[in-house]
C-alpha cells in the first residue's frame, strides 16, 4: 500500500515539507522512529550545553531524556520482535534535514541561537506528529509498534505545547 | 462491697476505653489515594484527601516524571521513571497545586481537608 509521507528537508523556518511516495514496512517505521528520536536527541544536546537561557535549558535537556527513553522503549521492542530497522527514504531525510539543522545551530548564539531551536522544534514535533497520524501508527502491521507509536504520542503532543509556550514568549 | 474497691476497676475501663477510641480515630481510617501518570496527565488531576490520608503516584508514561509542588517544599517526588511510584502523606489542610518539572503543561492538585 502506498502511502504519502512529508519528508522535512530542512530544518530552517523557511523550509517546505515536500510529499514522496514510499511504502512503509513495520521495520522502515521503526528505522523512521529511531533516526525521528535521535534527531531530537542530538539538537537538544547541543543547545544544553550552548544555551544560557535556563527555561531553554530545560526544555532541551527534556528532549534529551524523553526522546532517549523512547528510543529505548522502541530499540527493545523491535528487538523483542526480531525486527530489524530498515533505512529508508524517509529515515535518510530525517537525519539529513537533523545534520542541517545541527549546521545552522552552530552558526548561532546567545538569543539567535535559542530562537532558531525552539522555532525548529514547534515544526519538527508538528511534522512528527502529522507523520505519527497519517503514516505511522495507521500503516504499523505489529500490534506491539502499533501500541507504542500510540503511546508515545501524547508525549510528542507535550513537547510541542511546551515548545510553543516558549515561543510564545518570544512574540 | 466498699465503693472504692469498685473506683479503680471502673476508672481502668473508662481509660481503655477512651484509649481505643484515640487511637481508631489516628489511622483507622486513613485512605489511599492513587495518582496515575498516563498519557502526559495526572489522573485525576484533582483530588480531595484528609490530612493524613496517602496519595499515591504512579508513572506508567514511557518518560521520566515528577510531581512537584509549585509553591513551598509541601511535596516533591523526584525523579519517578517509567514504572515508578512515590508516595506521601499530607499533613495540614490546604490547596497543593502540583506539577511535572520537566513537563510544565502537567499540572495537578490536592486539597487537603481536615481528618
Amino acid at each position: 500500500m502506498k502511502i504519502i509521507v512529508p519528508l522535512l528537508l530542512s530544518a530552517s523556518l523557511a523550509s517546505l515539507p515536500i510529499y514522496a511516495q514510499q511504502t512503509l514496512n513495520d521495520a522502515q517505521i521503526a528505522a523512521i522512529v529511531v533516526v525521528a528520536n535521535q534527531v531530537d536527541i542530538d539538537a537538544g544536546q547541543y543547545v544544553v550545553a550552548k544555551t544560557k537561557n535556563p527555561d531553554v535549558t530545560r526544555f532541551a535537556a527534556t528532549m534529551v531524556t524523553d526522546h532517549s527513553a523512547v528510543n529505548k522503549s522502541a530499540v527493545d521492542l523491535v528487538t523483542k520482535l526480531r525486527v530489524t530497522p530498515e533505512e529508508n527514504e524517509t529515515s535518510r531525510s530525517l537525519k539529513d534535514g537533523g545534520d542541517n539543522n545541527l549546521a545552522q545551530l552552530r552558526a548561532l548564539k546567545g538569543k539567535a541561537l535559542d530562537r532558531a531551536y525552539i522555532d525548529h522544534e514547534v515544526a519538527y514535533h508538528e511534522q512528527v506528529i502529522r507523520a505519527l497520524d497519517t503514516a505511522l501508527i495507521p500503516n504499523a502491521s505489529n500490534s506491539e509498534l502499533k501500541a507504542l507509536l500510540i503511546k508515545v504520542r501524547p508525549a510528542f503532543v507535550e513537547h510541542l505545547g511546551h515548545a510553543r509556550h516558549l515561543q510564545a514568549s518570544y512574540k | 462491697m466498699r465503693p472504692i474497691s469498685i473506683v479503680f476497676p471502673v476508672i481502668a475501663l473508662v481509660a481503655t476505653f477512651v484509649g481505643v477510641l484515640a487511637s481508631a480515630g489516628a489511622g483507622a481510617d486513613a485512605r489511599t489515594h492513587v495518582v496515575s501518570i498516563e498519557n502526559m496527565k495526572f489522573s485525576p488531576d484533582v483530588i480531595h484527601v484528609r490530612a493524613g490520608d496517602v496519595v499515591v503516584f504512579k508513572n506508567r508514561d514511557l518518560v521520566p516524571h515528577t510531581a512537584t509542588a509549585k509553591t513551598g517544599k509541601a511535596f516533591d517526588s523526584g525523579i519517578l521513571q517509567s514504572g515508578g511510584e512515590w508516595r506521601f502523606a499530607p499533613k495540614h489542610e490546604g490547596t497543593i497545586r502540583y506539577a511535572c518539572a520537566f513537563h510544565p503543561m502537567m499540572e495537578g492538585v490536592v486539597i487537603v481537608e481536615r481528618p
